[in-house]
């Protein structure tokens, strides 16, 4: 299974006994993680328009630059740790930036003075660090079963537990991903689209990320 | 076994395919409309509807609004333009499946970015509905893990000549799999029961404010993604089949969504997602099943 998803590595990059790699696979991921944190680099946010309601009228919110500052410096952090998460090749790392994305999708709205937006914020924050038990718990149970938390030397041992992987897939999907995504949704109505946005594309590269983890150790 | 590739072999021949492809889905697009105006007994666009409304946005004039968030705005589109054109490359030369998968998931990316970007507040609506609808791409990953199930492999070349040579398409042995994935391409289908991020009460939902050329390419996206669709469902469920094999079974698959469409209401977001759930935790248990049995007797890889 390792051979058909990595077909080839294309970039190994040791650090001691972690290895960080890159494969057929990854190399689109950690691309289009790169395309979107440049995007959130160079691209200002949108001007949202709001109708008066009740009336024909509208009007244009004006995002505060500190604000926007703020939210900027999450989400390129937020991109960064996607990099991260895509590109390790040691499972306790990967926790680590799994865990820190969450963190920090809640750092990009942190600053919006919307109360429908904070609380939704707050409601996904809880779930954020429930999910940091399973994620951990998955990470100990592969160490304390083979003795390694590399990729690399897990596949060669193919002995990873299934209930470990379960573990680590449960604490990614409470990192963002269906079921528990709706407090996510709401937090998405926050202005600021290219930072909003990078909320959404960590959360989808740390899934396709752990689908290669999953069928690969 | 010999190199897999859906049409030709050479860099010419995919650009070709490339164009026929763009063609091909917007004109599949123009009969979506047209049978689903029929069932409504009304006359309906003409088929070629979609490569006039191409031709015509491609020579209006274009520009980027002044609320939107401008390089974004610009980007986003090419970067579905791109996807497509990728995830057709990877179907031609039949790579990996889970390439696919992933292409198909930052489309998601597409649709909540290109929403974002324009600071209109349908435009924005849509792309929330996009994330909501996230629960509509899990039916997909159950249906490569069944796939791979059955055939042992992710190769979508060697899935689609595995079913040749053993003479018996996966329709039959992975049924649930293969209405799954019907269901994906449904919920990418205009006007059908799970578009809610292009529902009537959002304008157009998540692409309203991009006009003119941006238009025009996010078009061509939307007709490379449904022949990237369909063509995907003909080499997974029944194998590789000559061209004009697979253009006759894209057409009826492209019937039946428009006969699905044109007879279900639109859910509301609620009930959408749902739906997906419901089928997703269906499917998830079908895999384990499947799983479980294969392992205990070994029949399938």
């Amino acid at each position: 299974m390792f051979e058909q998803i990595h077909e080839q590595t294309l970039l190994l990059l040791p650090f001691g006994d972690i290895v960080h790699y890159l494969s057929g696979y990854t190399v689109i991921l950690a691309a289009f993680a790169v395309m979107f944190l440049l995007l959130a680099l160079v691209s200002l946010p949108e001007r949202p328009i709001d109708i008066v309601f009740g009336t024909d009228g509208y009007y244009i919110k004006e995002i505060p630059v500190d604000i926007m500052k703020f939210q900027r410096f999450m989400a390129l952090a937020c991109g960064i740790s996607t990099i991260g998460a895509i590109t390790t090749g040691d499972i306790f790392n990967f926790t680590l930036f799994a865990i820190f994305i969450g963190i920090l999708n809640i750092g990009i709205v942190a600053a919006v003075e919307n109360k429908h937006v904070l609380d939704a914020a707050f409601s996904y924050g809880l779930v954020v660090m429930m999910a940091t038990i399973p994620l951990f718990a998955g990470a100990a149970t592969i160490i304390a079963t083979c003795g390694t938390l590399s990729i690399g030397e897990l596949v060669d041992t193919d002995a990873t537990p299934l209930i470990a992987k379960l573990l680590i897939l449960i604490g990614v999907f409470g990192e963002g991903m269906a079921p528990f995504y709706i407090g996510k949704t709401e937090i998405t109505r926050a202005p600021g689209a290219p930072y909003i946005l990078m909320i959404h594309v960590s959360s989808l590269l740390l899934f396709l990320r752990t689908i290669e983890i999953f069928l690969t150790v | 076994m010999e190199t897999f590739h859906l049409w030709g072999t050479d860099m010419i021949e995919f650009l070709l395919l490339l164009i026929i492809a763009v063609f091909t889905g917007l004109l599949l697009h123009g009969l979506h409309r047209k049978i689903i105006a029929r069932i409504q007994c009304r006359p309906g666009p003409p088929i070629w509807q979609e490569v006039l409304h191409t031709l015509k946005f491609s020579f209006k004039q274009t520009w980027i609004p002044r609320t939107a968030s401008q390089v974004m705005y610009v980007t986003i589109v090419l970067i579905a333009v791109g996807i497509w054109i990728a995830a057709l490359w990877v179907i031609w030369s039949g790579a990996n499946l889970l390439i696919l998968f992933a292409l198909y998931m930052l489309h998601k990316i597409i649709e909540h970015g290109t929403g974002l970007s324009s600071g209109s507040p349908y435009t924005k609506f849509g792309a929330i509905r996009s994330v909501m609808s996230a629960a509509a791409e899990l039916p997909l990953l159950a249906t490569i893990a069944i796939v791979y199930l059955f055939c042992g492999t992710l190769s979508i070349g060697e899935i689609a000549q595995f079913q040749i040579e053993i003479n018996k398409p996966m329709i039959l042995s992975a049924f649930p799999a293969a209405i799954s994935l019907y269901l994906i391409i449904l919920s990418k289908a205009h006007y059908g029961p799970f578009t809610i991020i292009e529902a009537k009460e959002l304008v157009s939902g998540y692409w309203t404010e991009h006009f003119g050329g941006w238009r025009a390419l996010l078009n061509i996206a939307m007709g490379l993604k449904t022949v990237v669709l369909l063509s995907t469902f003909v080499l997974l469920f029944i194998g590789a089949v000559p061209w004009w094999m697979m253009t006759i079974l894209m057409l009826i698959l492209m019937i039946s969504i428009s006969f699905v469409c044109a007879t279900t209401p639109m859910l509301t977001p609620y009930q959408a997602v749902t739906v997906q759930t419901i089928w997703t935790i269906i499917v998830v248990i079908y895999a384990t099943v499947a799983l479980v049995v294969s392992s205990a007797e070994g029949i399938f890889v």
